[in-house]
């Protein structure tokens, strides 16, 4: 059975225990009622029949027509008592039909007694004596009548007192086993929440936890037919699907572990095997040009060149893609970095360079990052190589490194003063082999930003833009939360 | 003992390479003898006078080994081991010089006890400057070890 049906069953049975009782009380109530009204009418009628013997002793001590007068007065009042009278009950009624017999009986003997005038007492002659005795006869007659009568009255008033007290009893029960249901049932509600609902809930909640903390063995069970049998088994349905779902991920995991393993054979195939031949196209060339040089004209000197430039630059080519390969795949070893020392560093480098020119750097002082330092000197050097390459031609060549807030986020930047570029190509930008420039004009493969993004990406960074043709680039980046680095696994020599 | 007979091994696969690996020598006026092996069994057997190389048993050892990582057989790597394994050739100066500059590479070499790690440049012209550096230290300057 459902908890729900359960909660509404016993809701109801608790709403059907009030009302029962609730109906009890207002029953108890109108009977209560109806048996102070019946005492009343029994003491009225009970007062009507004392008044009624007051009345006869009266009259049989001095037959006075007040008194006679008095008695029918009474009597009348008597009658209509006994005929407003709405007394239920069957006993009732046998006592009430017993009295109103009586009450007839008395009036006629009364009657009888009122046709001897008062004034003729006096004379006592033979048929008086008679007629007097059978006055005295019938008065004490009629005082026995009023007499059972009185004693009717007061049985009446007993039954209804009676009545009273049986209901209040009653009452009484009612209310006490009504009382008692309902601690019978909120005790059974208690059990059956803590059997079908806590218990159950608690040990799923175990479960849950084991399985949080990683132990995808545990199972839920069965559960019973309840909700939290139904809660229970979905439980197991997600463990599952979870489980499921964690499987294919491990597998993915694994098949993206051996992908990357082929990918560095292949970088290391690359790395050994194809610059091989190119080192033979650009040596052997070389050779025939010191060897063979005065047999050759200019034309055959010159596509030498050619061959060994582009042998040359395929070298470069495969350089920067193993380059940019190496800084996907390397592990990170985040510590505290002072870009401005590693800006400086290759600032110098570069003026040392064999074909330096005068470029002024504007270097602001000890900006740190949290960042893998090999990577980001990567990147800087290939953001400032950049910088040094399209300020060639500019005559005043400046390049400045420095960190801004841009839109609440503190933003490195590298500004130069150079040929810039028209900002509707900015999104290929970043993309590998992709070039603003003629090689003619600055020289380059086409990877450097695509390495330098991809170290800021690993870095949770980003990197974006802003540059006028003519001039000048500024190329900002961000530093985020860095990927997790892998203590222990970190290269040797990273 | 003269320069001459301080022979230089050069262990190469790759023919364009030992080729101009030669030329880069000759170019810097580096006259001593020099022996190339194809793999890295025939380099241990030169050095150890086994196999086709039986008649050099008991003859001085290389002065200098020029060592290619990729290799036939066994691999630069391999032949530096078993190398630095003998007590004949434990100390003998060893120059890799090889395409690759993978960090693993370079690792490898200097920990199985490398004296040099020289990648091989696709400009010609650095080469034979690298080549002849390399001429100049270790058979001039270098002094060798005694044993």
């Amino acid at each position: 059975m459902k908890i729900g049906s359960k909660e509404r069953l016993a809701t109801a049975s608790l709403l059907g225990v009030i009302c029962v009782i609730a109906l009890a009380v207002w029953w108890t109530y109108a009977e209560l009622d109806d048996a102070s009204r019946e005492r009343r009418e029994a003491s009225d009628i009970a007062r009507a029949l004392t008044d009624m013997r007051l009345v006869t002793d009266e009259y049989a001590l001095n037959h006075s027509e007040r008194a006679r007068a008095q008695w029918y007065e009474v009597s009348r009042r008597v009658d209509n008592l006994l005929a407003a009278s709405r007394l239920a009950g069957q006993t009732e009624q046998e006592l009430l039909a017993g009295l109103r017999d009586k009450r007839t009986e008395g009036q006629q003997i009364f009657g009888d007694l009122a046709l001897t005038p008062a004034d003729d007492r006096t004379d006592a002659s033979g048929a008086e004596l008679i007629n007097r005795r059978y006055e005295v006869q019938s008065l004490n007659r009629l005082l026995i009548f009023e007499q059972d009568n009185l004693g009717a009255a007061f049985r009446l008033s007993d039954l209804a007192t009676e009545r009273g007290n049986i209901a209040e009893r009653r009452l009484f029960v009612v209310v006490l086993s009504g009382l008692a249901l309902i601690a019978t049932i909120k005790v059974g509600v208690s059990w059956s929440i803590r059997r079908n609902v806590l218990t159950p809930v608690a040990r799923l909640q175990h479960v849950a936890y084991q399985v949080a903390g990683g132990d995808w063995g545990l199972e839920f069970g069965r559960g019973g037919d309840d909700e939290v049998g139904d809660l229970t088994r979905n439980l197991g349905r997600m463990t599952q699907s979870l489980r499921h779902s964690f499987a294919r991920v491990e597998r993915s995991n694994q098949e993206l572990v051996s992908l990357n393993k082929e990918l560095e054979t292949f970088s290391y195939s690359v790395s050994h095997d194809l610059r091989g031949p190119l080192r033979s196209m650009d040596g052997f060339s070389l050779a025939l040009l010191e060897d063979y040089g005065d047999k050759l004209d200019e034309e055959g000197k010159d596509s030498l060149r050619r061959i060994r430039a582009a042998s040359q630059r395929m070298g470069r080519l495969i350089d920067d893609l193993l380059g940019l390969s190496h800084v996907t795949r390397v592990n990170l070893k985040i510590e505290i970095v002072n870009l401005s020392e590693i800006v400086r560093e290759i600032a110098a480098a570069l003026d040392h360079q064999k074909n330096a020119r005068t470029v002024q750097w504007l270097i602001e002082e000890n900006l740190t990052a949290r960042a893998d330092k090999n990577l980001l000197g990567i990147a800087m050097q290939n953001l400032l190589q950049n910088a040094w390459k399209v300020t060639g031609k500019t005559p005043e060549a400046t390049i400045r490194f420095g960190m801004q807030r841009q839109d609440g986020r503190q933003a490195f930047f590298v500004a130069d003063n150079g040929a810039g570029f028209n900002t509707d190509y900015a999104a290929k930008l970043f993309e590998a082999f992709q070039r603003l420039h003629h090689a003619d004009d600055f020289p380059g493969t086409g990877i450097g930003l695509a390495i330098v993004q991809r170290i800021i990406r690993r870095h949770s960074g980003t990197i974006w833009a802003e540059a006028k043709e003519g001039k000048g680039a500024t190329f900002f980046f961000t530093i985020g939360q860095p990927e997790h680095d892998n203590p222990g696994q970190d290269n040797p020599a990273g | 003992m003269t320069t001459l007979d301080k022979i230089i091994l050069l262990v190469e696969d790759n023919p364009d390479d030992a080729k101009l690996t030669l030329r880069a020598f000759k170019q810097s006026n580096i006259a001593n003898p020099i022996v190339v092996a194809k793999d890295g069994v025939e380099a241990l057997d030169f050095l150890f006078g086994r196999g086709a190389y039986s008649d050099r048993s008991g003859k001085p050892l290389p002065m200098l080994i020029v060592l290619d990582l990729k290799l036939p057989k066994l691999d630069g790597h391999g032949v530096l081991r078993e190398m630095r394994a003998d007590e004949r050739t434990k100390l003998l100066p060893v120059v890799i010089m090889t395409s690759s500059k993978e960090e693993r590479d370079v690792v490898a070499s200097y920990a199985l006890g490398a004296n040099s790690y020289v990648r091989k440049p696709v400009d010609f012209a650095e080469f034979a400057e690298a080549a002849k550096l390399l001429g100049i230290y270790w058979l001039m300057l270098n002094q060798p070890n005694p044993g």
